[in-house]
Formats: C-alpha cells, structure tokens, sequence
C-alpha cells in the first residue's frame, strides 16, 4: 500500500481527500434538502419520507457508517491541513490585505467547519439520537423549533453552512483538477448558487416551522 | 603575438576538423575531473549542464541566490539561428557572413562561422528542453526579422526568450545538481582566481550571506561571468552585473581583449532623474513595425499627436532607405545622438526621440501589435506612466552589452592555460558590435556546444598534479582579497560608493560613450585617477566583512570598476579608428559614418597587465579575412 | 504628472536567520514619484549609509521585473498594490504625500529571513532539482520542427512558464504554499510533448519535494494568482493535480 498512501498522504493527496469527501457531503446536502422540503407538503408527506428512509433498512445503516467514516476523513484531514498551514508560516505579518482572490468563504472554511461539526453533533442529538418510539419525527422537529432558541442556531448553522459550501463546491472541483477556462466560470456560479440553495432552502425551515406552531 | 589556435583548412571544415584532432578524455577518467563554472547565465548554465553530462564534476558558483536569476533572463527579443525553416535565404554561410559585418569585421571569421554552425543546434536542444517558442498556426516553430537582419531567423518566446533559454539552461542544470554532478554555490562573488605553475587550479570566493572567504580547487576554471557594462553606472544590466571576476582574471595573467567595443542599444527608456538607478531596454523588435522620428524643427514642444506628419522627420527611414528603421543598434543609437544634439529632442530632457506605432495599429489593427508587443508596451507604460498604444514611445540610447572581454582563443581558453572564458564575459565572436539575438546565441554556444569539446583538449594534456586548497597559493589569493576588504570597510570616508559609481558612469557616457575623441579620452582618463585616488581615502563603506554586507559588496566591485575603466579609455585612446560601438569623431566618412582603419587596426587589441604603477602591454591579434572582403558598411 | 512626496517607512529589520527582529521607521522626503520602490529603498540607504546607520538589505537585481530576486509585502501585499507587478517595477506614483508603508520580508518556514528583507527561496530551487526538467542531455535532440506543436498548447505552456520564481505566490498565500510555482513548472512540462515521458515521475517527485519543504497545503484561496507578477492562473495548480492523480493512482511509477 505503499503507493497509496505515498500519494494520498501528500499535499495535493490530502486535498483529493477533502474534495471527494466534501463533493460527497454536497451531494447529502442536496438529497437531504430534497427530503426536508416534503415538509412544506404537509406533516404527512414527512413523516412517510421518513418512513421510507427508514425503511431502507441495512442499507440506511451502511450510509450512516460510510458517512461517518466520511465525515472522519474530511474532518480530521481538515484539521491536520489547519495545523500544517498555519506553522508553515511561523510568523505572522503585521499588515494583512486581500489581493482579491480570497472570500468570505474560502477565508473562514476551518472555523465554519468547526462550527458545522460542532452543530451536525447537536442536530445528531436533536434529531437522530432520540426514542421514536411514541413519537413521528414531524412532532419532534415541531416540537424543536417551537423553542426560538433552536430557529436561531439552526438558522445560523445554516447560513455558516451556505459560507462553507460558497467556496467548499467550486474549490473541490479545481482540487480534483477540473478547471476550464469554458466550464469554471459556471461552476464557480453553480458554487454561489448550490450555497444560496443550502443556506435559504435548509435555514427557512426552522422559521417555517416555528411559524406553523 | 597571439596565437588564436585556428585550425586550418576550408572554414566550413574547420570545427570538425578540430573536433577530431581533440584529445579526448576517457569516460572512465571524466569523474575524477572537478571543473569550476563561475556564473550561471546561458554560458554559464549550459556549460555547467553539459560538462556534467558528460561526466564532470562541476562546481557552480553564482551571485545570485538561485542559478535562474542570471541576467540573460533578461533578454526580450530572441534568439538567431540558421534554420532558414522561413525559406527566405538564410543559411549557415549567411548568419556567418551577417554577424560579421555587423561587428564591423572585427571579429575572428573561424569562431563566427562556428557559432553559425552550431545555432541550429541550440535550437533543437532548446525545444526538446521543452521551451515554449512561438509557434504558426499548423505548429511548427514561428520567426521573426530582427534588429539588421533582412531575413527572419529569430526564434522567440513573446517578449521573454532570454528568461525561457535561461530556464531551460537552469533545468538542465538543476537535473545535474540531482544526480549530484554539479555542486551549487549560490550567493557567492568570485574575488580572485588562483594560479599554480603556470595553471588556474582554482578560484577564491565570498559567501555573500556570512562573508567567509572561501578556496576551491579544481582542474580547470570556466568563467562565464557576463559583461561590463555596470561600468557606465546606467545601463540596461542588472545590478549585480561587474568586471571583478574577469578583471582579477586580467590581474592574475589573462589578457583582456577590447575593452572600448560596448554596445549602445538604441531602444531604451530615457534617464528621468538623477536617483535612477538602471535604465530599462525595449526590446529592439520594437523597431520592425515602430518608426523613430524627431520633429523637423529645433525645440519643438508641441505633444507629438500634434506635429503633421509634414513636419516629422523620420530620419532613419529617410537616410537609409533600404534598411530604415531596421539599421544595426550603432548606427541607429549614434543618429539618435546626432539628432539630440542638434537639439530636435523631445521630452522633458531632450534626450529622447520618439517611436511611434500609430502606422503600425492603423496597418495590422491594435490587436496585432498587442499580441506581438503587449508586454512591452505593458513594460513601458509601467515604468512611464504613458500609454505607447496612444502616444509614441520615448526612447534613447543605452549602454547595453560590451562586445570586449578576456581574450579566448578558438579553444575559448585564455592566455592563463586553465581558464576558459565564455559568454558575454570573452570576447570573441560580435567584434565591434553585436546584432541582436546574438547573445543568447553566442552564450548557448559556449556552453552547450564549444566548451564541452575544447575543455577535453586540455584536460587530456594538462599536467595533473594534485592540488588541494592548503596551497600556498590559496591561502595567498585569501589573504590578499581579506586585505582589499579590510581596506575597503577602514577607509570611512564620507561619500557613498554609489556616489563614486555615479560620477564614474558620467565620465564615461560623457567621454567614452556613443562617440569619442581623442581630448576627451584623456581628460577621461585623468578623471577617473583622481577618482580613483579620492575613492581610496573618502569612501565610505559601512558594516561587517563578516555579514551580509550589500555594500561591501557593492564597494569592491566599485573599486575594480574604477581601475578597469581607465583600461577602457586607453583601449579608446588606442584604437585610432571607427568601427561598430567604438566611434572616433576624428575616423567618419562625410556622412558621418564609421570609418574603419584596416590597414592599421585590422586586429584584436589584447591587454596585458603588468603592475599596479605599470602601464599595460597591449598586444595585437591580427583579424585574417580569407573568406569575406573587407567592405564599407553601408545600409542605405 | 511627476510629484515629490514625503513618507514614512515601517520597515522589518532582522540582523540575521533566527535572531529577533522588528520594525523599525525612516522617513524619506522629497521622493520623486516617477521613481520605483527599490530606487526610493536606495535614497533611505544612502541616508542611513551617511548617518552612520546600517542600510535596509534587500533582494534585487534585473529591476526590470524579470529576475525574480527582488520581493517584499507592503501593506500587507506581496510586490505592493499593483496588479501584475514586481516590487522593482512598482513606481512611486501609487503612493501619496504622507503615506506609510509597511514593508515586511517574505514570511514563510521555507523561506528563512536572511537579513532584513531578504529571504533563502533555495526551496524552490530544491522543488525543480526534484524533477522541473525534461531529461535531455546536450547533443541528442531531433530536429526542432520534428514534432509540431499547436499555437494553443504552446501559448498555454509559455503563461505558465511565465514564473520568475520570485516566491510572491508563497508569501501572499495564506498558508504558504508553494502549489502555483510547482504548478506552473508540472503544467508547462506537461503540456508539451517533450515533456509527457517523464510527465509522472515529476509530478510525483515535486509534489513529494515540495511537502517535504514544509510549504502549506493549497485550499484555493486564489491569493496567489491574484499577487503572481506573471499573473499564472490557479489552472496550472489544477492541471498539477491532474497530473498528479494520473501519476499516483494511473501510472506504474511509485
């Protein structure tokens, strides 16, 4: 195995691996948006969402281990990729300017990954880890956002997301070396629109919610 | 009298002949061979590149911090070649016959002949080091006429060739740094070259980063050290460019070979102020499709986009109706002057005449003059704030390149067995003047294709003593170059080296610069003793010997500047004739054109040092033309 | 329109590697505006020179901004605030009259501060003694119009061989990286026919070199391209990893 980890454990190696796991975790972002948008159709349409997914069985379980393991890589990976960059420059400037190239997303993708990592594990605790056995997850996700407290940090959570996703899309297809001088234009739009589609798509339903109740 | 080691026979044999007659070194025998390369620019780099190749053990010593800063990465325009892939008459006997003419036959006709054999090759060994030349549109290499050639034989990267040749040399030669052929010692200045019985066994060096003086040995010394041309102060080389190299060479024994012959590139940024520190070139393709015009009256103030064309003066195009505003770098820098003085200058000095595009933007559409000049005109408009797409370039004459150099025989070996001298830093194949692209040419030449050969010769024969860095003689050349930087940091005068520099370069643009004289030169001569002298005891040089010392640095170049050039005002003094980048007011046709001597000055000034408070031998290699007569040089 | 201006100099002293430094301020009247950065730097060390004080080190030579020797942030800029510049061809007429500037080295783990504001980039000399080249010894090669190549892959592979090495690129990246330059010698070598032989053994080989440097990771933050002097676009990093992906997991080489 020598070659392989000769070759994902490089610079470049290391970025394939967030790239994959990141397009990945779009690619979950968008499904689940798709699933949470039934919740506009009516308490019902949810809940059989629901059901159905959770129908699924084995394979339901499979996905929830691949994307852990997922979610380890790009975690951990991404955190070893903060320390390296910062020690690579030891000592800081004292005056610090953009020269353009740098966004609001690309400069904060540690912190707002942090911050997503950190809330993935509350809304894990919200929503996943708890009996439903006496209860449809319409009524506990009713329930949640009934508490303004919730609508407030899941809004936010969503926003943070929509910033990580701005620069996380267009930036995992440049690292798996998809630049084209026809074609990047419009993934860097797609890039802003995917983001926008995360952060209003995901963030108005807590506020939706909160509104049915 | 010198002997140039010509071979005999047909010219177009010669360099074969020769190659057979070598001696050659036993692959087996290569290694135990350690060859010192000073300097890393085309000569430099392409020779150490090619002596590792073979088997050498080469040390690479440069000034800068890497081997890719050398100041070839400079050259815009391109490179020559004979390839005649345009089908429009080029060929070998054509480039030979070119090149010297254009150095105003002063120039060996065996070592220009081969320099045009072997063009071709550099350019295959460039492309197959993967140089992205221009290309047509069916993808075969593109051309273009450059400065006093009527055929296109130059090759070229955009504006960038010498920066692509130079990159090309260096990967070459960090391929060998890897397979650990070639030791590098960047940020080191050669301060003296060592002598044993009668052989260059090594040199002494200044890590410019701790300031240790440093000896290395070795069986042969290639110097590839670049030109002169810092001695003007303003000119177009970088700021590192200096004589202390090849002039402790001349110290140590080599003859230095016309020193007057510096080339004044007539398509430069004109001086603006007194802190300017270098002059900027604009590549001479700039000449292909700009026309040089001053207006026709005397003070003429007006913005140019107001002078009528009735009242220009294209004077090139007018008196040199054949070759226009094509004429060699001499002649088109020396009418700028003329022009200047008679007061038709134009900007705020005067010194500056323009170049104008707006035929060319109207002729090929400004989208064709971008793609060909972009970068030039992005250059321009950078430093002057002035937009050449709109208005006309100002442009003036510059000290650029210096035809004259340690004297080499065919072999490129100097008068001192052991050292060979290439590049810019010899001075054997341009004579009096120098066409353009052929630097980038000749520097290739040296080092890829000329030294890998002849350097063979001598190692096969030299006596092989073992010499290491305890010698006597080493530890001499370390004490005397500790002693001249001991003196250079006790002096604690009160003006700035630069200061001195400064002055220096003004005797010389004022004395010996596009045009000379005898009353001048030897006023020039006085004044560069006296400031000399005044050097010795009120300059003042702050820091360290033992530290990162730029202006010790600075300092001891200076003060080799400062003994050489009086050897460039004698060499001008001396040379009672016109020819190329030498014009002696007292030696031009009724046209005021260069008049050569060929009676009396048919040959290579080689001078020979002889003592601090001795005058220096100047020897005569006679210039034998067997195969092109002898002609007027005339582009009208 | 030539100005005099006068401005105040916050420069970044340092006796030498690993010693402490700090910043330390000059003034400069009369600063004509028609002059660059590095004559301005020339007129304070001659002051300094003059003043018995120890004149600013600092890395330069062509000024003509094709060396890649000279280099410093200013305000927080790699080469100052013009785009498409090196420090040596920046002029004077981007400041005003009472202007201060903050000049700082290079700051980089693989670049160590010599003195002052100059920098060891030896690394990147390292990087190309990696594999920057094409394996061909003086001598062998064919003729130079045997294999043509179109007008497109050549202009592509002279934007990226473009670089002058000067290090911008690693000083305005915001974690150091060295990918544009790795990037720019891998695609410039790749896109030519000449160079695809060995195109896997270097990309494997650079890359590999370059982590070893302790340059950062890249995570396209386009500061590099925006402070490139050679304006090089970030496609060359991409066309790297391409490269790179085809060589490590495609090809036979390890």
């Amino acid at each position: 195995m020598n070659w392989f980890t000769n070759t994902l454990w490089t610079s470049v190696g290391k970025k394939l691996l967030m790239a994959v796991t990141g397009l990945f975790f779009c690619v979950f972002l968008a499904l689940h948006l798709v699933g949470n948008l039934t919740i506009y159709a009516g308490k019902d349409a949810f809940n059989s969402y629901a059901e159905h997914l959770h129908s699924l069985g084995p394979l339901l379980t499979a996905a929830e281990w691949g994307m852990l393991l997922f979610a380890l890589i790009h975690i951990c990976t991404g955190l070893l990729l903060f320390y390296q960059n910062f020690t690579a420059r030891p000592e800081r400037y004292a005056v610090n300017k953009r020269a353009g190239g740098r966004t609001l997303g690309s400069a904060t993708m540690p912190y707002t990954g942090v911050i997503l990592l950190l809330f993935v594990i509350y809304h894990l605790f919200n929503f996943h880890f708890v009996d439903k056995t006496h209860t449809t997850i319409f009524q506990i996700v009713s329930t949640a956002f009934s508490k303004p407290s919730y609508v407030v940090i899941y809004t936010f959570a969503m926003i943070v997301a929509a910033v990580h996703v701005s620069h996380g899309f267009w930036s995992a297809f440049q690292t798996l070396g998809a630049n084209h001088p026809k074609y990047t234009p419009f993934l860097k739009g797609l890039s802003l629109v995917f983001s926008l589609i995360v952060g209003i798509g995901f963030g108005f339903i807590p506020i939706y919610v909160s509104l049915l109740v | 009298m010198l002997d140039a080691k010509i071979p005999s026979g047909p010219l177009s044999e010669k360099w074969d002949k020769h190659r057979f007659e070598l001696k050659l070194v036993n692959p087996a025998n290569k290694r135990k061979y350690n060859i010192i390369v000073v300097g890393t620019g085309l000569a430099g780099g392409s020779a150490a590149a090619s002596l590792a190749e073979l088997g050498y053990y080469v040390k690479n010593f440069c000034i800068q911090d890497s081997p890719r800063r050398a100041h070839s990465i400079a050259d815009q325009g391109g490179i020559n070649a004979a390839k005649n892939y345009q089908n429009d008459g080029d060929s070998i006997w054509r480039l030979f016959y070119d090149t010297i003419k254009g150095g105003d036959f002063r120039a060996r006709e065996a070592n220009v002949y081969r320099l045009a054999q072997v063009s071709n090759h550099i350019i295959d060994h460039c492309v197959a080091q993967g140089i992205p030349f221009a290309r047509e549109y069916g993808g075969l290499l593109a051309n273009r006429s450059f400065g006093g050639a009527q055929v296109s034989r130059t090759f070229y990267a955009r504006g960038q060739t010498g920066q692509q040749l130079l990159l090309g040399a260096y990967s070459s030669l960090m391929r060998q740094v890897g397979a650990g052929q070639v030791t590098l010692f960047p940020r080191r200045e050669m301060l003296d070259l060592v002598v044993i019985n009668g052989q260059v066994r090594g040199v002494v060096v200044r890590n410019l980063v701790t300031g240790d003086i440093e000896s290395h040995a070795a069986d042969a010394v290639v110097m590839c050290t670049g030109g002169y041309g810092n001695v003007f102060y303003l000119s177009t080389n970088a700021m590192a460019s200096n004589v202390s190299a090849t002039y402790r060479a001349y110290k140590k024994g080599a003859f230095f070979a016309n020193p007057c012959y510096t080339q004044i590139h007539p398509t430069c940024i004109p001086v603006h102020g007194t802190y300017q520190s270098k002059l900027t070139l604009m590549s001479e393709s700039l000449r292909n499709d700009g026309r040089v015009w001053v207006p026709k009256a005397t003070g003429d103030k007006r913005p140019p986009n107001q002078i009528p064309e009735s009242e220009r003066n294209y004077y090139l195009e007018r008196k040199y109706p054949s070759f226009g505003n094509l004429v060699p770098r001499d002649v088109a820098s020396r009418n700028a002057k003329a022009q200047c003085d008679m007061g038709k200058g134009v900007g705020e000095t005067g010194f500056a005449v323009y170049l104008d595009f707006k035929d060319a933007i109207r002729r090929d559409g400004k989208d064709v003059i971008a793609q060909k000049y972009g970068n030039l005109f992005q250059m321009y408009e950078k430093i002057t704030a002035s937009n050449p797409y709109e208005d006309p370039m100002m442009i003036y004459p510059a000290i650029h390149y210096v035809m004259g150099g340690l004297w080499v025989d065919y072999n490129l070996m100097s008068t001192l067995p052991g050292l060979f001298v290439l590049g810019e830093a010899n001075f054997s194949d341009h004579g009096a003047n120098r066409l353009g692209a052929s630097a980038l040419m000749q520097g290739l030449a040296d080092g890829y294709f000329v030294i890998p050969y002849t350097i063979g010769g001598y190692l096969a024969q030299m006596d092989h003593t073992e010499v290491t860095t305890d010698h006597s003689a080493f530890k001499e050349a370390t004490q005397y170059v500790n002693e001249q930087t001991g003196k250079l940091l006790s002096i604690n005068g009160k003006r700035t080296v630069d200061d001195f520099h400064r002055e220096l370069g003004n005797i010389l643009w004022e004395y010996c610069g596009m045009s000379r004289n005898d009353d001048g030169l030897l006023k020039a001569r006085k004044l560069i003793q006296e400031l000399r002298e005044e050097f010795w005891k009120n300059a003042l040089v702050p820091g360290l010997s033992e530290d990162f010392n730029q202006s010790l640095e600075r300092a001891g170049r200076v003060a080799d500047f400062l003994e050489f050039a009086e050897l460039l005002v004698m060499d001008a003094f001396e040379r009672k004739e016109s020819c190329g980048g030498h014009f002696n007011e007292a030696h031009q046709t009724e046209e005021q054109e260069a008049m050569r001597d060929d009676e009396n000055f048919c040959h290579v000034a080689a001078w020979e040092y002889k003592g601090d408070d001795t005058e220096p031998g100047r020897h005569k290699e006679p210039l034998v033309f067997e195969n092109v007569e002898l002609t007027q040089r005339s582009y009208k | 329109m030539t100005k005099s201006i006068n401005i105040t100099l916050n420069v970044w002293r340092q006796k030498s590697a690993g010693v402490k430094g700090g910043f330390e301020t000059y003034h400069a009247a009369n600063i004509s505006t028609d002059m660059s950065f590095l004559e301005m730097i020339d007129v304070v060390n001659e002051q300094l020179t003059l003043d018995g004080r120890d004149p600013i080190a600092f890395d330069h030579d062509c000024r003509e901004g094709i060396c890649g020797m000279c280099g410093a942030v200013v305000n927080g800029r790699a080469h100052g605030p013009e785009e498409g510049t090196t420090l040596c061809q920046l002029h004077m007429r981007y400041f005003s009259n009472g202007d201060t500037i903050v000049i700082e080295p290079w700051r980089a783990k693989a670049f160590p501060i010599l003195k002052d504001l100059a920098v060891d980039r030896s690394a990147f000399d390292e990087i190309i003694v990696a594999g920057g080249y094409i394996s061909v010894n003086t001598g062998g090669a064919p003729d130079a119009n045997a294999i043509p190549i179109s007008q497109e892959i050549a202009e592509k592979a002279m934007d990226a061989a473009a670089c002058i090495g000067c290090g911008a690129c690693v000083a305005s990246c915001p974690n150091a990286s060295a990918m544009l330059f790795a990037g720019a010698k891998i695609s410039q070598l790749a896109l030519l026919p000449q160079g695809r032989p060995e195109a896997a053994q270097r990309a494997l080989a650079m890359v590999r070199k370059m982590d070893e440097l302790c340059f950062g990771n890249c995570s396209n933050e386009r500061e590099c391209e925006a402070e490139c002097p050679k304006e090089i676009s970030i496609s060359n990093i991409a066309r790297m990893n391409r490269e790179f992906f085809k060589a490590g997991i495609g090809s036979a080489v390890m």
